[in-house]
């Protein structure tokens, strides 16, 4: 399928995100063991058949670029189209990250230009979702919407306060859309639309000219009566994550088997970077119940209800429980965490004892020592 | 472009020792050690050792090995000059193509491959050898002994050294002999069938060779017994590390388990010398509230709810509740479902063990030995798979 063209948006940095953002953009926060919150939207594209892809970006991106790198891990290291990064280009006049998605695509206005398909995809890279596209794209054709905008039925859990809702009108198209409401009304909206290259460049410049920098108030709003927007329901899992506290649950979600059967089905399947690692060795006095593990791990300690990222280390005597802990850590021998989110490279030495709460999970920044 | 030294991988060689693990795939493309092919090794080598041209020679079922080998992507041997190139045997204009006859004219037929890089030495190896081992010292070896030809040769007990290929050297380490599988060995420098040879003698004896119709064109038996007779320098590189052939269903099984023991084999983490595989793309392993794993090696896709003892588990593998793997070997994609039994076993990629079923057995008895259920093989529930078996058809649930 050569017709759509992918754009993602990564240019914010969620600052709910607290000690998880700090050295990274929300879409570079490692998430499920083995990959980044921009896999899922990125690879979810590939699936479906697109071969070029814009990722726009803002500031901290340094984690973002380390990651994709060429695009070859997703098959996107083309000579002619696949992933292209998109630095601010012609927006030397503001300070501060991008209002909204129409001011990011503004400020990369000229490479909208240059797409050579038909049709366009937008989409969040932070959500965590694996969204057949090509249906998507198909149900875009034959319901000959202007704007085909995905819906969920199913709460995504995340705060309306962040969320977008939409309501649905008698003739199947979207009438309205709430935006970031304190209680939630309609359906969600996953932000991710698809629409015609013509549109998209002629809502760009309408709403550059009248100072409209945001999507849903712009669009979803502002133009649900001139414009078709046709909801896609969508009824598999799908989650973002504006807190800590819904990073670590969302993460625990992944316990379940229903919903590790949504997001990894191997007929499409989720890339990410490839690292080499080994396969993970259990000690003999082991025990790892409940529990998603990446490779290259040691594990030689108990492991219960927690996530543990490629090259984790638990050594002999040490009990960890309900926690997430990222690429690289380690914990010493008879150390305790429960409840704990350990970034990249987190070390805690022998003999401690760190616990948080299943409402306020203790979240250690990258690199510290314990 | 010119380069120094150029790798060529003899990977055509058939497996019949490991007999259904090889019935549908070429030697080196057998799994191993969780999340590799036997290939992974000396293609990882060469890359670590900064040799970036590698000619792979394959001829028996090489489709599977074809597509894993690829452009080379995975091992960074996609290059613009140089990089991983399959060799299958080919047909030149107005002659009458040929199977590789055997090792030496598998590179005879390939020469005008070799000389597109017009390289000083080549290096020659086997895809059947689980080592980590850096060629640029071998090298280095080969030019300070200004040799025609450089052996990789590893010390074995005098005991095993009548199972291999022996070079008898002098106190400088110059090979003045050699003997395959001798009675009783002078020495215990046993061939690890890794060369480099200077390209200019061996383009010599390739051709004398090639001429000579008696021949069976092999490296062992032909061109190392010829340059010896002529008096070539031929020098012994002593390697000190871990290095196996996985040629048979035993040694195959005894490499796996070795990379259980501390230090009893090549060092996966180290990623200063990493080995490199081609990705499965799978999500993290998954650990159910029963699962009871102890030293044991377990890969990402799988997902474990069974009772997994001293095994090494590919990706993809399922040990459901109430099932037992003990000292096996689990391939990409094997099943074992509830209540049954592997031990001392390979299940080789998406073997299935139905409910109750019992493949292998532990060590005792006259006829024992590793069991293995072929690829995509079913044991049916509540059978039966004795040690020594090499199950190549489903066996089906017993009809009452």
């Amino acid at each position: 399928m050569n017709d759509l063209h992918g754009i993602l948006f990564a240019y914010r940095s969620n600052p709910h995100l607290r000690e998880l953002t700090q050295p990274r953009n929300t879409c570079s926060v490692p998430f499920g063991g083995r990959y980044r919150l921009i896999d899922f939207m990125l690879s979810n594209m590939v699936n479906a058949g697109i071969t070029d892809i814009g990722l726009i970006v803002h500031e901290s991106y340094q984690s973002l670029l380390d990651h994709v790198g060429s695009g070859k891990d997703w098959d996107l290291s083309r000579k002619h189209g696949g992933l292209r990064i998109l630095p601010p280009f012609s927006f030397a006049e503001q300070n501060g990250e991008y209002r909204g998605a129409l001011e990011a695509l503004s400020s990369v206005s000229s490479y909208l230009q240059n797409i050579r398909q038909e049709y366009v995809i937008l989409a969040g890279g932070d959500v965590i979702v694996n969204l057949p596209v090509s249906d998507v794209f198909q149900h875009h054709l034959d319901s000959g919407a202007d704007i085909t905008a995905v819906c969920t039925s199913r709460s995504t859990g995340s705060d309306p306060r962040e969320t977008i809702y939409c309501t649905v009108g008698a003739n199947g198209l979207i009438t309205d859309a709430a935006v970031h409401p304190n209680q939630p009304e309609g359906c969600e909206c996953l932000q991710i639309y698809i629409m015609s290259k013509s549109l998209l460049m002629s809502l760009v410049e309408h709403c550059a000219s009248h100072g409209v920098t945001s999507f849903s108030r712009g669009v979803l709003q502002g133009m649900a009566h001139t414009l078709r927007i046709s909801p896609y329901l969508f009824q598999g899992y799908a989650a973002r994550t504006h807190s800590v506290r819904q990073y670590f649950e969302k993460s625990m979600d992944l316990l379940d088997p229903a919903v590790r059967a949504d997001l990894f089905d191997p007929r499409l399947p989720i890339r990410t970077k490839d690292q080499s690692n080994p396969s993970t060795y259990y000690g003999p006095d082991a025990a790892a119940v409940d529990s998603l593990v990446a490779d290259g791990c040691i594990i030689e300690g108990e492991v219960d209800h927690s996530i543990l990222f490629r090259g984790v280390r638990v050594a002999k005597g040490a009990k960890v429980s309900h926690c997430v802990l990222m690429q690289g850590s380690y914990v010493g021998e008879n150390s305790t965490l429960s409840y704990v989110i350990g970034d990249k490279n987190v070390r805690v030495r022998s003999n401690r004892t760190l616990m948080g709460h299943s409402t306020y999970p203790l979240a250690i920044p990258k690199n510290t020592e314990i | 472009m010119k380069k120094e030294c150029i790798a060529m991988l003899l990977a055509g060689g058939q497996g019949s020792r490991l007999y259904a693990l090889t019935s549908h795939i070429a030697k080196p493309a057998v799994p191993f050690g969780g999340k590799y092919r036997i290939i992974d090794f000396p293609l990882s080598n060469c890359v670590n050792s900064g040799i970036d041209t590698v000619g792979v020679l394959t001829q028996y079922r090489p489709m599977e090995l074809n597509s894993y080998v690829g452009n080379g992507q995975p091992w960074d041997l996609d290059r613009l000059d140089g990089g991983v190139h399959i060799l299958p045997p080919y047909v030149s204009s107005g002659e009458k193509g040929t199977w590789y006859k055997g090792t030496a004219n598998a590179i005879y037929q390939n020469m005008g491959f070799i000389e597109l890089y017009d390289p000083d030495y080549v290096l020659i190896l086997s895809g059947d050898h689980i080592y980590k081992m850096n060629y640029a010292d071998m090298l280095a070896h080969h030019k300070k002994e200004e040799a025609a030809c450089t052996i990789s040769v590893l010390e074995v007990t005098m005991e095993e050294a009548t199972r291999f290929g022996i070079m008898n050297v002098d106190e400088n380490d110059t090979i003045y002999e050699f003997e395959e599988k001798p009675a009783h060995p002078k020495s215990n420098l046993a061939s690890m069938g890794i060369y480099i040879f200077t390209w200019s003698k061996l383009r010599e004896y390739l051709m004398a060779d090639e001429a000579d119709e008696g021949s069976s064109n092999d490296f062992g038996k032909n061109i190392i017994p010829a340059m010896l007779a002529a008096g070539e320098k031929m020098t012994a590189y002593r390697f000190h590390g871990y290095w196996k052939d996985v040629g048979t269903i035993d040694s195959l099984w005894d490499a796996n388990m070795d990379l259980l023991a501390p230090n009893g084999s090549v060092n996966l983490h180290d990623t200063d010398w990493p080995i490199y595989a081609r990705p499965a793309g799978v999500p993290p392993q998954f650990m159910g509230e029963s699962a009871r794993v102890t030293h044991s090696l377990v890969t990402g896709g799988s997902s474990i709810s069974g009772t997994v003892e001293n095994s090494v588990l590919f990706h993809s593998v399922t040990v459901e509740e109430g099932a037992t793997v003990r000292y096996s070997i689990l391939m990409p994609g094997a099943v074992v479902k509830a209540g049954a039994t592997v031990e001392y076993a390979i299940l080789a990629e998406h073997a299935a063990v139905e409910e109750g079923a019992r493949v292998g057995a532990p060590p005792g008895g006259d006829n024992w030995g590793i069991a293995v259920v072929a690829a995509g093989v079913t044991v049916g529930p509540g059978r039966t798979v004795p040690p020594k078996a090499m199950l190549t058809e489903d066996l089906k649930k017993e009809e009452k």
